[in-house]
């Protein structure tokens, strides 16, 4: 393959996608569980509906997008927690109607126009809550006492406390008396809220199928919801509260539910079973959950992405460069093709088919949303809004291959394949017995021969040093160091020896050096100097010269010796490895 | 080409026969614009998303020449279906809807991709564009859709937008004009 070739296929690969619209003020703020597309109104031409939290305590707004541009703008009551389109009955035209969860209410939209609205069961008060309140209401206690009461309550009460006591709970003295005189009235109410909403088909396994709702609440229960009369057809438990949930079945036949709780699980629901048929105990918390075919992908916070089977068994981790924002799943049914959609803090997003990463696409901001589906009249569409508000709608290209190689670097593959590893002799089938069964002796004798190594080791190093034979003087009197450089190409060297008074304080007096050479390879000016008193810490370099007298380019060892005068042994001594000589002697 | 052939040309006696490509992305008005210039008595009442293909003639009522237009699909299961007739097409229509602009950039990358074709890469072939559905309210000019669709740089092929309302036939006729005299320059 030429290099133009490799550089157009890199070009391909890195152009998968089409950047139809690129919107960096949209101001849509939104989670992936707060996306949805859906043929609104049933001409062919999908539309992107967004729950929009807009700054999070006001201007949330329910808007549809199509094309590029909005198409209409609802405004919620309170925070969306999620949105979903579901097909209601069998009427023609086929429109989808929205499901917009918030708080405890469902509020279902058709044709862009509120239909209908849903609120949770309300649940079970505490008795003496109850009576606290009535007795309020009769001006029986003062704020105080109901004050010291409904704390008493909240301590120890099975039954947790409304959400009118807590909030009392919280106000500042001065604001109780009001409150109590406004809320007392009212009978007292304890809900729970939505966390997450799904659809499950009711009767049929095709795309246009009608189906039910599936929410899970903050009370850590399940509900599956009619799609027409909005009753309560099923209710399950969870062990924990569902924060993020994918719904796969018919409710009819047999459904599966997989649910990731706030206590960092993942519970897997059936139809005929009120508990949940199978945990998923994770090392990190979820951030995003997707199903892909019969496996459950999570994307946890510690930076990895776990691939699960439906029963809950570990099939393989994935470590990510950064924090996963948000998680989405990529389907391509005319293609066959399906991969998982990871969204990173580091303004990338990742494809992975199973483990692999087949596609890396850079956004200019961090993607908080993420959706893929068929948009207007294109099957192959992903829709991202980001951290500042921004929407991104990318077109997968027609002629677009997805390889199934992993492109992240990694072991190569040549590391995969199987060696011919030849067939087990009788030797090594015997020397493998003789291991096993002299184990002990053999670790001994190791063991041994290892000490003894280390004592001739040892033992040369201690030699060495009692004949002076490093660089660094190991006497207590002259603690001396020094090093050597050659300077030059020959024939002649100059030979530099720095050498330092390593002493605290102690000067040294009476030295002298000594060089030790081949007289036919090398001649030197002065073989024998003195050294003038050493200051201790100074560094003196003391020059000489050495010449070459061999032509044949061979070289020797200098030795140098540091002497104290009148003893004949050295204080120290340095090998000089000469170079060669690349020049030639003067005659 | 045989001589007799040649001499039946000049003399007027052959119908000039053109075989004319018609691309673009589905639902962008190939089959209407094509329906549009049928003789009034052929056209249809409804039309329907192109399967595939289809083939529909016609004569221009300026002069003897005769049209073979190949309807393509425009869907995208169906446009790996268009390199097929690159090579036996002399002339070639290509609609956009001009109300679309999500998907220019899905219409410029099929335009891409015709353009290198072996077939067409280095043949002077006269394309004629037509900015289809003038006629809603969200639509680009013929002038903005040029510059989405970086017409400005094809540089070896003769080209034309006009811009067009397929429905009531606007536009249709100054297009296939400029595409009669740009196929008579290069007969002769």
């Amino acid at each position: 393959m030429s290099a133009a070739q490799i550089e157009q296929d890199n070009s391909m690969a890195s152009s998968k996608w089409l950047d139809a619209h690129y919107d960096p003020v949209a101001n849509l703020y939104t989670f992936s569980s707060c996306m949805a597309l859906a043929d609104l109104h049933g001409d062919g031409e999908s539309k992107l509906v967004v729950g929009d939290l807009g700054t999070g305590t006001n201007n949330m707004k329910l808007r549809v997008y199509h094309g590029t541009g909005l198409l209409s703008e609802n405004t919620l009551l309170d925070l969306p927690t999620g949105l979903v389109s579901f097909l209601m009955d069998q009427h023609e035209p086929r429109t989808p109607a929205i499901a917009v969860a918030s708080g405890p209410f469902i509020y279902v939209y058709k044709n862009l126009r509120p239909y209908f609205k849903f609120t949770l069961p309300s649940l079970e008060i505490n008795a003496l809550e109850q009576d606290v309140w009535i007795q309020a209401r009769q001006d029986m206690i003062d704020t105080m006492s109901l004050k010291e009461m409904l704390e008493g309550i909240r301590d120890k009460a099975e039954i947790p406390l409304s959400v009118r006591s807590l909030r009392f709970l919280m106000l500042e003295p001065q604001d109780m008396e009001a409150f109590v005189n406004l809320h007392k009235e009212q009978p007292l109410r304890r809900q729970t809220v939505i966390t997450c909403i799904g659809t499950l088909n009711k009767n049929m396994a095709d795309e246009d199928a009608v189906s039910c709702l599936v929410i899970g609440t903050e009370n850590k229960d399940v509900f599956i919801l009619d799609p027409e009369a909005f009753t309560i057809l099923s209710k399950m438990s969870l062990p924990s509260v569902p924060t993020m949930m994918d719904v796969t079945g018919q409710f009819d036949v047999e459904f599966r539910i997989t649910v990731a709780c706030r206590n960092g699980n993942i519970y897997i629901l059936r139809r005929d079973s009120l508990q949940p048929k199978y945990c998923i105990e994770l090392s990190a918390h979820p951030v995003g959950l997707v199903r892909m075919g019969k496996n459950v992908v999570v994307g946890c916070a510690q930076e990895t992405l776990q691939g699960y089977t439906q029963k809950g068994k570990k099939l393989w981790t994935v470590y990510l460069p950064a924090p996963v924002t948000t998680m989405g799943v990529m389907d391509l049914p005319t293609r066959g093709f399906q991969a998982v959609l990871v969204a990173l803090a580091s303004c990338e997003v990742h494809v992975y088919r199973d483990k692999n990463l087949v596609s890396t696409i850079k956004t200019p901001d961090v993607v908080t949303s993420i959706c893929f589906g068929r948009y207007g009249r294109e099957d192959g569409t992903l829709i991202m809004t980001t951290k500042g508000g921004g929407l991104i709608v990318k077109i997968l290209k027609r002629t677009a291959v997805f390889e199934d190689r992993d492109s992240a670097p990694g072991p190569p593959l040549a590391q995969s394949i199987r060696l011919n590893v030849p067939k087990k002799t009788k030797l090594y089938v015997d020397q493998t017995m003789r291991e096993r069964e002299n184990a002990v002796a053999m670790h001994r004798a190791f063991q041994m021969d290892l000490s003894r190594l280390r004592l001739a080791a040892a033992r040369a190093y201690v030699k060495a040093l009692e004949s002076s034979l490093a660089p660094m003087s190991a006497s207590i009197t002259e603690p001396l160091k020094m090093n050597a450089v050659v300077q030059g190409l020959g024939p002649s060297f100059k030979l530099t020896l720095n050498i330092q008074n390593t002493a605290a304080s102690r000067p040294v007096m009476n030295l002298a050096v000594c060089f030790l050479f081949d007289e036919g390879l090398y001649s030197m000016r002065t073989a024998f100097f003195k050294i003038p008193l050493l200051v201790p810490g100074l560094n003196y370099p003391i020059d000489t010269f050495v010449e070459c007298l061999s032509d044949k380019g061979i070289s020797d060892i200098i030795k140098v010796f540091v002497l104290r005068e009148g003893k004949s042994a050295p204080l120290l001594t340095a090998h000089i490895n000469m170079p060669v000589s690349e020049g030639l002697p003067l005659n | 080409m045989g001589l007799f052939d040649k001499l039946a040309g000049w003399l007027g006696l052959k119908k000039k026969e053109v075989n004319v490509l018609c691309l673009g992305l589905d639902n962008s008005g190939k089959t209407t614009i094509i329906n549009q210039l049928k003789p009034s008595n052929a056209q249809a009442q409804d039309i329907v998303p192109t399967i595939g293909f289809s083939i529909e003639k016609f004569k221009t009522s300026r002069d003897s020449l005769s049209f073979t237009v190949f309807d393509m699909s425009g869907q995208g299961r169906y446009r790996n279906l268009w390199e097929h007739y690159y090579k036996e097409g002399q002339a070639i229509i290509f609609v956009i809807d001009s109300s679309d602009k999500l998907r220019m950039v899905v219409a410029k990358e099929e335009l891409d991709t015709l353009f290198s074709h072996p077939d067409i890469k280095h043949r002077r072939i006269p394309i004629l564009f037509f900015a289809n559905k003038m006629d809603l309210k969200e639509a680009l000019s013929s002038v903005k859709v040029s510059q989405l669709l970086c017409l400005e740089n094809i540089k070896d092929k003769p080209w034309h937008i006009c811009a067009s309302n397929a429905i009531k036939g606007e536009g249709l006729q100054e297009g296939v004009d400029w595409l009669q005299d740009q196929i008579r320059t290069m007969r002769t």
